[in-house]
């Protein structure tokens, strides 16, 4: 039994998405859910605002819906691991995030642990092959 | 602009009132940031079309304004599994007590047959309802404990627990335990004694419509029936407890010498039952006729009470043997485990 290894782009999801149907899908979302904290904590370790940083996580391939952006945000730095800060630029105010002490602390564990799945998952896709 | 007013004006209506300003504020300011990107990008201002393209994208309103709410279950996956089990556990008690209400509500108002089919069906008509009720206060009462937990409540931890502590394997022991078997032979005992208690008074419950063929019979029910009558009633209740005690989970591993202390007040009923020499006496004037075939039937009966109190005596010595086989192997597996 094979596995693909590579890094799978969103259009091949997209396609996969169709043939699998709604267990893929599901599956799909799971499997993301945990991983956008990540991302997104990664990405603060610069300052955005909510457009800003959906428009960083796109270039770097992660497409994550305006919808569950916003509201994560929040809720990340309900639970201490952002700071925000209401901000005028370019004659408008935005809100600007970034990780916090505690969230830059736990960014790192979280990777850490994210590096250990991502090299087991890899060891055991190899022994199968 | 006014199509992105209207939006937020309709995913306001179902933020949370709790910092609804501040929300809409950010939500605002991120969505004209998209409409103005998109316009430097084109180098002109967006159509209606394109403005309403961006904003559908973003979602439904009451869908974007639910994702905003802290929590979005009534009972959570930690609390989920004991609600499940307290539902699954209690709800054959809520059928006990129900019936149990009903039937003794039946009897003691009931004058006839089809008054006690009327009131049935009104019984069984009231369930769904009842059975509603209870799972909604027990819903709603999880869902405040989910609601309150860590500030109202202290948060629910499960308790310390060992392997060593789970109840023996029951396969071994021949037919399993099931739940609904005991308190459905809870039910059926407790509404035969409720049953044997009304016969006196009602005696359509034993015979039903035939009930006034009895008066025109040469014959009638012998006076020694007073005193088995009552000899049965007291074992049948004696049973009611016993059966009651195999649905407590604390004494689940000696569910299986209950079980044989109720075969045992089984076999007591048929031991009194055989102690009956005639069932049936003549009334006066009966003829020799009617003399002889009573004998017969009372032989019969007799001859049939001493075949099922033979066989009941069999199937409780070896519902014994097993118990005690069981026991042994038991203690045998657990001195290995030891050793």
């Amino acid at each position: 039994m094979s596995y693909p290894t590579q890094t799978v782009s969103s259009s091949a999801i997209s396609g996969e998405e169709s043939a699998g149907g709604e267990l893929f899908e599901s599956l799909r979302l799971e499997l993301r859910r945990g991983c956008l904290v990540l991302a997104v904590l990664a990405q603060l370790e610069q300052e955005h605002y909510g457009y800003t940083l959906r428009k960083s996580l796109a270039e770097a391939g992660l497409e994550i819906e305006e919808s569950t952006l916003y509201p994560l945000l929040r809720r990340l730095e309900t639970q201490g691991l952002l700071t925000s800060e209401w901000r005028e630029e370019d004659r408008r105010k935005k809100r600007f995030y970034r990780l916090s002490p505690e969230g830059a602390r736990i960014f790192r564990l979280l990777l850490a642990e994210w590096n250990r799945i991502n090299d087991s998952i890899t060891r055991i896709v190899q022994k199968e092959r | 602009m006014e199509l992105l007013e209207r939006y937020l004006q309709a995913v306001e209506e179902h933020l949370p009132r709790r910092g609804r300003k501040d929300m809409l504020a950010e939500l605002r300011s991120n969505l004209e940031s998209e409409i103005e990107s998109q316009e430097e990008e084109i180098g002109r201002d967006l159509t209606e079309t394109e403005v309403a393209a961006i904003l559908e994208a973003h979602g439904m309103p009451v869908m974007v304004a639910s994702r905003y709410g802290s929590q979005h279950f009534l009972i959570g996956p930690t609390l989920f599994p004991v609600y499940w089990y307290t539902l699954k556990r209690s709800f054959p008690l809520v059928v006990l007590a129900y019936a149990v209400v009903q039937v003794v509500g039946m009897l003691l108002g009931s004058q006839n047959a089809g008054d006690m089919g009327h009131r049935l069906g009104t019984a069984l008509g009231h369930f769904p309802g009842v059975a509603l009720t209870f799972w909604g206060v027990m819903t709603l009462g999880f869902a405040a404990f989910e609601y309150g937990q860590g500030s109202l409540f202290p948060k629910m931890t499960l308790p310390k627990w060992s392997v060593r502590n789970l109840p023996p394997l029951e396969a071994a022991e021949g037919k399993r335990y099931s739940c609904a078997n005991s308190v459905a032979d809870l039910i059926v005992s407790v509404l035969l004694v409720v049953w044997l208690l009304a016969i006196p008074d009602h005696p359509y419950l034993l015979l039903g419509p035939g009930v006034k063929l009895l008066h025109g019979m040469p014959f009638a029910l012998t006076p020694e029936w007073h005193v088995f009558y009552w000899q049965i009633v007291g074992l049948m209740i004696a049973m009611v407890p016993l059966k009651a005690l195999t649905l407590l989970p604390s004494l689940r591993h000696a569910r299986g010498w209950i079980r044989l202390a109720v075969s045992a007040l089984g076999v007591m009923i048929l031991v009194v039952m055989v102690q009956v020499r005639s069932l049936f006496v003549a009334v006066p004037g009966t003829s020799l006729t009617n003399l002889s075939s009573l004998e017969g039937v009372n032989a019969g009966i007799a001859f049939g009470f001493k075949i099922a109190l033979a066989f009941a005596v069999v199937k409780f010595g070896w519902d014994l043997w097993k118990e005690i086989s069981a026991r042994q192997h038991r203690q045998r597996a657990h001195f290995a485990a030891v050793l």
